[in-house]
């Protein structure tokens, strides 16, 4: 018996050396690993605050334990003892991109059109982690999504923000809920017998109010002035977006619509909001979202057409093709970011969208195509202290691109999530 | 980075009117003029106005045959390439285009487009006739009740119902006498060719004929029909293609053995061609090309195998898996026409590789297939999604590149390689002594998604200025003479209204002749007519 049990421990226990031995070590840069040092010819840093110093030129990239420890000119460090040195050349290295308005996240059951508002419906049910179009997407720089429920609703339900490339949920996700879904019109119009933007609005106004009021009984409980209330599932959204520990991810187009979000959401009723698609007109809007502190997050249509032969649904009559990016940006709005609406477009062109973007007339001089494939996204959804840019404490979400992220032709030669290395085209067949 | 260095550039605007307004040269050869006026009108035309010359000056000339010449100079001369370099002498009435500081290139070769380019709303001469034929105006508008935008799969709006009957009845016609006419399908004027020549296009396969695409004028614009022709690889299908191969194979052998002994032997009778297959003859003859639609790996090496068998080169549509047996159409000597954006998923029930591959186009490439690039939308796609449509045409050439293939191989894949497809090859797709100059002048690398042509030329002739078109002129507008804040994006209506108050205030001065007026004139009707039509 006893000779079974020292057999049992020691094939037990060569087992678990053999395991810890083939996959438990971790590599540079992972979390209990070495530090990792990169050495490249740009490094894209993005700080969140535009004045601050946006790249780094002839770079040397730290990272240690899954975070960036800092990015500096290669020539005025040294690097530490005991990190390994990875050169990449003339590739550049700049932080994963961001994007908010993903689709392809799980089984795409995610548009359940109950009732004309389903604020207490998750995404969360839904999730799964690392699939094949994530990692598609992975290999177009994309390392954090907000996945987020269809628009066949006012009130979709609730987002969750999550890593693409990591297999499990609980190490991939950021934040749950990573928004509240709203559309507002352009979609929704096909729910029950169909309903247009008068009611809609009004339904939406009214949902929002009891979230709120419902959120205020919690604070007051919270705070030792009121009683405890039954909690609703329905509403809970609310208490976190009363707080403003998340936000409001916005289905809007169309001029007059984009003004609703504005007016109603951010103004009237004060909770955190973005503008998504943000197209067809809606780039008037650009100075007042600027005031209100609401980003545009453009896409995936990218531009708004002539009004003779190309639709005009706004009825504003455009002469020539305008870009949508650079309509908000040229308004003044300083938070213009991207998406695709995958799998509208697929996650892997995220890149593209800023590279039309740019061609349409965006600004790109203090790398704000860039900034909008990244930082602006990650200010959008209060993650910038995570993900987003390079700078010390952020996660090691990093691309290795062969060139700016913009132009197609760039491709990602390699990606870390949190120090560990999820794609190299090195080791398999590119994927993208 | 864009910006133009010469200042000489500032006037172009102006010089683009002038080729666009000038009538063919008149003070040359005009010593016979009042004899051959009387004869034929256009013998006149030809003769009595002299060559009609025309110049691309001091441009970064990438020829796509390899050379880049550094402000150099593109001379035309009645729409041909007369000479390209320094020092070239550049006629005194000729026509010029100041290019400096931009980059000139062949103009793009569209292999597959959508008919729409050429036909505009007016389609075809069948269409013409019943002008609501399959053609709904509203058919874009999603708030017409009969079409609901949000329940299509694809956001394209572009209803091509019209286009594809045309499409249906041009390439279903067994009788060529029977197809509608091209050049009568024709719309100069068409706003979809002025989109077509912005994004740099100026020939463009249209049903299977390779049109040139000249705006406002119809002559000549079909230069060739019916270069490729469509086969089959179906399951069911192949036995069948197999005997019309060799049913074709042994008559021409017959019919060259004929040839060989006919003078000898006068009784000889030809032999019959009774039961071959035209289009096969053609296909074996070298006279056209076969194009199969094909993706997995097996129809790929099946296709590959039968044209080493029977001595032709394919044309693979398609072609995704075409990376994993890229050494076999190599030697099978193999067209491919491929999206590098495209996907197939890999049959997972199989260990070998499979599946749809970014670097396709670059293995294709590098193992000897002449690969020709399209777009996913090979029409002009008006939902406001950019980047996949003909509007976007290098885009797709810049993921090949991601992929990695060379720019230089990128840029043939839309250039020389679909002309050759479209039999062409001898007349567009690179930029040669004796070719058609037609050219491209842009703003910066064709690759790069910044770059906006500038001008686009066609048989020696401006056929698309950027600053003269609604389309993009508010987009990082070229510089005027006098320089200004180059940042300025905003919608800038007066700037373009300016621009165009100047060309008519200087035309009288310029035109000289009442001819160039008219001409002027005549477009600004095309094109006013144009829009509204829309």
């Amino acid at each position: 018996m006893r000779r079974l049990v020292t057999l049992l421990l020691a094939v037990f226990g060569l087992a678990a050396f053999g395991w810890a031995f083939d996959d438990d070590t971790p590599a540079a840069g992972e979390p209990g690993g070495p530090g990792l040092a990169i050495k490249c010819a740009k490094a894209l840093v993005v700080a969140p605050d535009p004045k601050d110093p946006q790249v780094v030129d002839r770079a040397l990239v730290l990272i240690k334990d899954g975070k960036i420890e800092s990015v500096v000119r290669a020539r005025d460090a040294e690097i530490p003892d005991g990190y390994e040195v990875l050169d990449v050349g003339k590739n550049w290295v700049m932080p994963g991109l961001v994007e908010l308005h993903c689709h392809v996240g799980g089984t795409f059951s995610i548009n359940d059109m109950v009732y004309l508002t389903n604020p207490g419906l998750s995404t969360r049910s839904d999730v799964v982690p690392a699939n094949d179009s994530l990692k598609v997407g992975v290999a177009g720089g994309v390392t954090s999504v907000l996945y987020i429920p269809g628009s066949g609703t006012n009130i979709g339900g609730q987002g969750i923000l999550f890593k693409t490339g990591l297999e499990h949920y609980e190490d991939a996700l950021i934040r749950d809920p990573g928004s509240m879904k709203l559309a507002q019109w352009g979609n929704p119009e096909s729910w029950a017998m169909g309903v247009t933007m008068t009611f809609e609005h009004w339904n939406t106004r009214n949902t929002i109010r009891r979230g709120i009021a419902y959120a205020k009984r919690w604070e007051a409980f919270e705070n030792g002035t009121g009683p405890e209330p039954e909690r609703d599932i329905q509403f809970d959204i609310f208490r976190s977006l009363y707080k403003r520990e998340t936000t409001i991810s916005t289905h809007t187009q169309l001029y007059q619509v984009v003004l609703m979000t504005l007016t109603m959401i951010a103004r009237d009723f004060q909770l955190p909001v973005f503008l998504d698609h943000s197209t067809i007109g809606g780039w008037l809007t650009g100075g007042m979202a600027e005031e209100l502190g609401v980003p545009a997050i453009c896409g995936p249509r990218s531009v708004d057409t002539l009004s003779r032969f190309f639709i005009s649904w706004a009825r504003n009559k455009h002469e020539g093709v305008r870009g949508v990016a650079a309509g908000y940006q040229q308004m003044g709005n300083t938070m213009v970011g991207f998406n695709t609406d995958s799998p509208v477009i697929p996650q892997e062109t995220l890149q593209l969208q800023a590279g039309m973007g740019v061609r349409y007339g965006f600004d790109d001089s203090n790398l704000e195509a860039v900034r909008g494939l990244t930082v602006v996204p990650a200010m959008t959804v209060f993650i910038e202290d995570q993900v987003g840019c390079l700078l010390p404490g952020r996660d090691a979400d990093i691309l290795v691109i062969s060139g700016h992220p913009a132009d197609p032709r760039s491709s990602v030669e390699r990606v870390l999530i949190e120090g560990k290395k999820v794609y190299d085209v090195e080791e398999e067949p590119r994927r993208w | 980075m864009k910006s133009p260095k010469s200042l000489a550039a500032a006037a172009a605007p102006f010089l683009a009117f002038l080729a666009l307004a000038a009538p063919p040269a008149v003070s040359f050869g005009s010593i016979d003029d009042d004899e051959k006026k009387k004869d034929d009108e256009e013998e006149a035309e030809e003769e009595e106005e002299g060559d009609k010359w025309f110049a691309i000056v001091g441009g970064d000339v990438h020829t796509g045959t390899g050379a880049v010449l550094r402000g150099a100079t593109v001379l035309s001369k009645n729409g041909k390439i007369e000479e390209i370099g320094y020092n070239v002498f550049i006629p005194e009435d000729a026509e010029t285009l100041d290019a400096g500081g931009y980059r000139v290139y062949p103009g793009l070769v569209a292999v597959q487009a959508s008919s729409r380019i050429s036909r505009g709303v007016f389609g075809s001469a069948e269409l013409a006739a019943d002008p609501d034929h399959g053609h709904d105006p509203h058919a874009s508008d999603p708030l017409h009740p009969d079409d609901d935008w949000s329940k299509a799969g694809d956001t394209s709006f572009g209803d091509d119902s019209a286009y594809e009957e045309l499409e249906e009845a041009v390439e279903g016609a067994a009788d060529p006498k029977d197809r509608p006419d091209f050049e009568h399908s024709f719309d100069p004027f068409s706003s979809y060719l002025v989109m077509a020549l912005s994004a740099g296009i100026t020939t463009a396969d249209q049903s299977g004929t390779a049109a040139k695409l000249k705006r406002y004028e119809i002559d000549g614009v079909a230069m060739k029909e019916k270069h490729m022709d469509n086969f089959s690889w179906s399951s069911s299908g192949r036995a069948g293609l197999r005997e019309k191969f060799d049913r074709a194979s042994e008559y021409l052998r017959e019919l060259a053995e004929y040839e060989k002994k006919k003078k000898k032997d006068k009784e000889l009778k030809e032999p019959d061609s009774k039961g071959v297959d035209s289009k096969v003859r053609s296909v074996l003859e070298g006279k056209t090309l076969a194009k199969f639609s094909a993706n997995s790996r097996e129809d790929l090496l099946g296709i590959a195998r039968f044209a080493q068998e029977y001595g032709f080169r394919p044309v693979l549509q398609g072609c995704r898996e075409g990376w994993t047996v890229a050494d076999e159409l190599g030697r099978a000597g193999a067209y491919a026409i491929v999206t590098p954006r495209s996907r197939r998923a890999k049959d997972e029930r199989l260990v070998r590789e499979g599946g749809s591959s970014i670097e396709n186009a670059a293995i294709l490439h590098r193992h000897g297939v002449q690969v020709a690039i399209i777009p996913s939308n090979t029409s002009i796609d008006l939902g406001g999604i950019t980047g996949r449509d003909l509007l976007h045409f290098p885009v797709e050439a810049g993921f090949a590149v991601r992929g990695g293939l060379s720019n230089e191989a990128a840029l043939a894949g839309i250039t020389i390689i679909p002309a050759r497809l479209l039999g062409v090859d001898h007349r567009v797709g690179t930029l040669e002594v004796g070719k058609d100059c037609d050219a491209i002048v842009t703003d910066g690398d064709v690759l790069h998604y910044q770059t906006f042509v500038q001008w686009t030329v066609v048989h020696g002739k401006i056929v698309y200025d950027k600053q003269d078109e609604l389309l993009f002129h508010h987009i990082r507008p070229r510089p005027e003479p006098e320089p200004e804040a180059v940042e300025e994006v905003d919608v800038e209506a007066p700037e373009g209204g300016e621009e165009e108050g100047e060309e008519d205030e200087e035309e009288p001065e310029e035109g000289e002749e009442e001819e160039g007026e008219g001409e002027e004139e005549g477009e600004g009707e095309g094109e006013e007519g144009d829009e509204d039509g829309r």
